[in-house]
């Protein structure tokens, strides 16, 4: 049951934190200026990596003695140490961080196609209207990447109900099952303790709500046609 | 003039934004290349993560390729994607050509049953594809991990090729035709080399997800001797899990030919993506 709760966190984390950033960084790498190409690059690299390798990355990084962040606050002289992924208070979100470091740049992708679709002549007009650069945002460009939103939308849930590479490297589920997630409570109930009946049960559930988002989503594609 | 000057002020808090979050994004890798090169007595010393070591231990990555099995692994991998993603490119584009080319019933009905396999996680089929492959002996092999992999794929492969596909103007089809080719002519000679791009966007997809894939690698194989790179170093975790010098090496080392795909590819890969989104 708490990796249905945790499954349902990570979900809506995905849609609102990488979301946002995603779309973020496609606004900014929307724009004219030199080393576009470059930053455009530079931002969707963890994306190639393997999810595997990533865990193991951010495991050294989150290593409570020698890991990155807690060096780095030893230099700056913060009196602050946090032993992140096995706490099982911040585990989670400590996962989460290394997962969004990887997963934005399918998304901003998605969003500098938008992005690009839109023509220049629409906001010069809107702007000889008087909309200011926030209003333009919200009421023009948003309303336009509506294709754009629903296909990351979709693909961001569905990578979300799926996740196990991350979570597998970094904690395997645990401290005490705080990061249990739906597939990774299936491998284990299944590969370690032989639960086959209650891992496909698992999986099955998965499909469940798998469903709910991939039907609608294929209706909206076929219906484009 | 002061319209000017906003502009100079825009960018340079553009390019300051820029800037702060390229850091955030490349310490994992720097942290990752700093501990590479570092034996293992010379990380457990106070604040050594912010200092070079004396000299490169070069050793952490011998050891990583030849005691860590890493060129076996690479070598099992490049087979397996070699194999990958040729073969399911061949059959998703000869399904998206009968799709939008051919002339047969209920085509929104294929595709849509098509595209509900994106629907099922690979969990799903975990448990049935370990209990029919253990029946016809097909566990630990690469025929077993590239065929499930093939059909895993096709739903994505459909997607995008059809896509494609269906902006290709019918009179070339008909052109076609009227020079004398059959319909396998017409698939082979002239749709499948005007689709070069959406072909190559695939590729270079394909390859990553098969190179990286770990769940499904990890129930079929379990001799050492196939395993994927993503398996393998996680039994390198499993065998080493203090000695990080070491594990970062491994990992250095499985990035690289990902990395020399992505910087060879990677112009035609973020444009390519665009694309296949656009069409």
């Amino acid at each position: 049951m708490i990796s249905i709760k945790n499954n349902l966190i990570w979900i809506i984390l995905t849609i609102l934190i990488t979301m946002t950033v995603s779309l973020g960084f496609a606004v900014i790498l929307n724009k004219q200026f030199r080393g576009r190409t470059f930053f455009r690059g530079f931002f969707y690299f963890p994306c190639v990596i393997a999810p595997i390798a990533v865990s193991i990355i951010w495991r050294w990084i989150y290593n409570p003695n020698f890991g990155f962040i807690n060096q780095l606050m030893k230099v700056l002289e913060i009196d602050f140490s946090q032993s992140w992924i096995s706490d099982p208070k911040v585990s989670l979100y400590a996962i989460f961080a290394a997962a969004l470091w990887q997963a934005v740049g399918q998304p901003m992708i998605l969003f500098l196609a938008g992005l690009q679709a839109i023509s220049s002549d629409v906001l010069e007009a809107s702007r000889i209207d008087g909309a200011s650069g926030m209003k333009q945002f919200f009421f023009i460009t948003v309303p336009l990447l509506k294709e754009s939103f629903v296909i990351v939308i979709a693909t961001l849930i569905v990578s979300a109900l799926k996740v196990f590479d991350v979570i597998q490297g970094l904690t395997g589920g645990g401290p005490n099952n705080a990061t249990q997630m739906l597939s990774t409570y299936m491998y284990s109930q299944t590969f370690q303790y032989n639960n086959v009946g209650v891992g496909t049960t698992i999986a099955c559930v998965m499909v469940f709500m798998m469903m709910v988002v991939i039907i609608p989503y294929v209706l909206f594609t076929a219906k484009e046609d | 003039m002061e319209g000017k000057s906003r502009k100079v002020v825009k960018k340079i808090w553009l390019y300051g934004i820029l800037t702060i979050l390229a850091f955030i994004w490349i310490v994992p890798m720097l942290t990752l290349l700093l501990t590479a090169i570092k034996a293992k007595k010379d990380f457990y010393s106070g604040l050594s993560l912010f200092r070079l070591p004396a000299e490169i231990a070069w050793s952490n990555f011998i050891n990583a390729l030849t005691k860590g099995r890493l060129l076996v692994y690479m070598k099992n991998d490049f087979i397996v994607s070699g194999l990958k993603v040729p073969l399911g490119i061949f059959v998703e584009a000869m399904a998206a050509f009968a799709i939008t080319r051919l002339n047969i019933r209920h085509k929104t009905g294929i595709f849509i049953f098509f595209l509900i396999g994106m629907m099922l996680p690979m969990q799903t089929a975990l448990v049935p594809i370990n209990v029919i492959y253990s029946k016809l002996k097909l566990l630990n092999t690469y025929f077993g991990l590239f065929y499930v992999y093939i059909g895993f794929g096709i739903s994505y492969g459909i997607l995008i090729l059809r896509g494609f596909f269906k902006g290709i103007p019918k009179d070339i089809d008909e052109a076609a035709f009227l020079d004398g080719c059959n319909k396998w002519q017409l698939f082979i000679k002239v749709i499948l080399p005007i689709s070069k791009p959406a072909v190559a966007t695939l590729v270079i997809t394909d390859f990553l997800a098969t190179w990286n894939e770990y769940l499904l690698a990890s129930v079929i194989i379990n001799d050492n001797a196939k395993k994927t790179v993503p398996v393998g170093i996680m039994t390198f975790v499993g065998e080493h899990g203090t000695d990080y010098g070491y594990l970062c090496a491994g990992v250095l080392v499985s990035v690289i030919p990902v990395l020399v795909v992505y910087l060879v590819f990677q112009r035609h890969f973020v444009e390519g993506m665009a694309g296949a989104v656009k069409s």
